[in-house]
């Protein structure tokens, strides 16, 4: 196969979608370059999909069209030790009207329905094809070539949204060939069948109402955390590690998952449930701070790709800035052909448009997010010091009780110490 | 629940080439082997009696850990599965 076009996005995530809707919808001859055997065959994530402002724009009626699972109604964090749970939990009636903030999907038929549209729209998509460089020529890039259908395609501009990992930007020198596992997590995830009624009974739901729940405390002291969401008619439940911990920790994540599904108060909610999957992939955790080169001769980066990932320790935020970024970047493309300029500086014009995003603004603004999310006390010794004086408020045995200012000293004195406690504390306070 | 009937629930294209390929002598160097805990699909085996590190690439979820993870770079191969390969993901 050899073929031209106006522009290729390489990967049918969000943000490959979202890019390649945007430029056909503009009048570009767009080839959008998918390995799977569909767009989203390869994609997973743990289950919640945040509004998405952008993509609304282009379907008004979104939560209408998507295919999305259940929105989420109520969302809670619960820490954990192996025998005790303390639970938190907001919930609100705004988020139970249009427009959602948030829905569990899944990726196999949400990215399929988004790469669809987009050729409702007039792209080109490619399937089975997986790409194996950039063809450079006078040091720009100017086309991919692919593997599985072999071949090459060629544009003047390429868009890579080819996940965490993008060997598209690496072939094209925007991304540096290593990554710290520091900046990095691995996500496992494991599907349960229930049946509807039986999710709605357990987690207090009605109608389409979906549950959002993490999970701290529940990683064996490895740096991350657990999820739960409810589908439609199936629950996702599952682990995120940072990568560098877990190598330190010599645990497999598997059996961390194990032991967190086999935790007593956690039990109970997956009884009768049938495993139907089992996934897992990396996530770029190390926020404003490992973020690429975004734009080179004749290639912008977006999504994940772009490490365009939020993650706070209070919100998972991902889809909505692969999306969003993808927008970002096929305007940029659609004024570049209107000018018939492609190189490096015109293309600057993406980061900009990205830093005067709410995108940017975020990743900027939680920039010290990841460090707050090393600190390894927050994985073992907070949630075992939350459960602990809870128990001590709750229990009634005959003793005098304690107020509860003097407990939360004597329990920060016995498992963390003051000091300790402070210096959390004020990262905390810097990173949230 | 038994951990390792986890393993089974998941779909697969095998594409009779491996798409990722070690260069066991680097593995055999190496003391920290993260590769071996840090694999979500125990693809990685170490043999302590044959001094030698085992891939195997049927299982692979392609979720990227062992590139991350490995600090001595011993892939001579590490790419994603030709177009139409590989893992396949229906519901996730």
């Amino acid at each position: 196969m050899s073929k031209e076009f106006q522009a290729i996005v390489v990967g049918a995530g969000p943000a490959g979608s979202s890019a390649a809707l945007t430029m056909a919808r503009a009048g570009l001859d767009v080839a959008l370059v998918e390995r799977g055997n569909f767009p989203g065959e390869k994609n997973m994530f743990g289950g919640l999909l945040h509004r998405m402002t952008s993509i609304e724009e282009v379907f008004p009626d979104f939560w209408e069209r998507a295919p999305l699972e259940r929105h989420i109604a109520k969302k809670g964090t619960t820490f954990m030790t192996d025998a005790a749970s303390f639970h938190v939990q907001h919930e609100t009636a705004s988020f139970d009207r249009t427009p959602y903030n948030g829905y569990t999907v899944f990726r196999p038929k949400f990215d399929r329905w988004l790469a669809e549209e987009a050729v409702k729209a007039g792209v080109t998509l490619i399937n089975r094809s997986t790409v194996e460089d950039v063809v450079l020529k006078n040091n720009r890039v100017q086309g991919v070539t692919i593997v599985g259908r072999q071949g090459k395609l060629s544009a003047p501009v390429v868009v890579a949204a080819d996940g965490v990992l993008s060997f598209t930007a690496l072939k094209a020198g925007l991304r540096r060939p290593g990554f710290n596992p520091d900046q990095m997590a691995v996500g496992i995830k494991a599907l349960f069948d229930l049946p509807k009624e039986v999710i709605d009974d357990r987690f207090g739901l009605v109608r389409d109402q979906g549950f959002a729940n993490e999970y701290v405390g529940c990683t064996g002291g490895v740096r991350g955390g657990g999820f739960l969401y409810t589908n439609y008619d199936t629950i996702s439940v599952g682990l995120v590690v940072h990568l560098s911990s877990l190598r330190a920790s010599g645990k497999t994540p598997y059996d961390l998952l194990n032991a967190f599904l086999e935790q007593p108060q956690f039990t109970k909610l997956l009884k009768g449930g049938r495993l139907m999957e089992y996934s897992a992939h990396v996530i770029p955790e190390g926020g404003y701070a490992m973020i690429p080169e975004l734009y080179g001769d004749g290639i912008l980066v977006a999504g994940d790709a772009a490490a365009l990932c939020n993650a706070t320790g209070v919100n998972l935020e991902g889809i909505n800035l692969a999306s969003h970024s993808g927008i970002l970047a096929a305007k940029t493309v659609v004024e570049a052909h209107a000018e018939n300029d492609f190189s490096r500086k015109a293309l600057k014009r993406y980061k900009d448009r990205l830093d005067l995003s709410w995108v940017m603004k975020d990743l900027k603004g939680f920039r010290n997010a990841p460090k707050m999310l090393h600190i390894d006390r927050i994985y073992n010794e907070y949630p075992e010091l939350v459960c602990s004086m809870m128990e001590h408020v709750y229990r009634i045995d005959g003793t005098p009780k304690v107020s509860i200012p003097k407990l939360i000293m004597r329990e920060v004195k016995e498992k963390v110490g003051i000091k300790n406690a402070f210096s959390d504390l004020l990262t905390a306070w810097r990173a949230l | 629940m038994n951990i390792d009937e986890i393993f089974d629930f998941t779909s697969f294209t095998i594409d009779r080439e491996p798409h990722i390929v070690l260069d066991d002598k680097v593995c055999a160097g190496c003391d920290v082997r993260g590769c071996t805990n840090c694999c979500p699909a125990r693809c990685y085996t170490w043999s302590e009696a044959e001094q030698k590190m085992t891939f195997v690439y049927d299982g692979c979820l392609e979720c990227g850990s062992c590139y991350v993870v490995c600090q001595r770079n011993a892939f001579t191969r590490w790419r994603y599965p030709r177009g139409g390969f590989g893992v396949s993901f229906r519901m996730t």
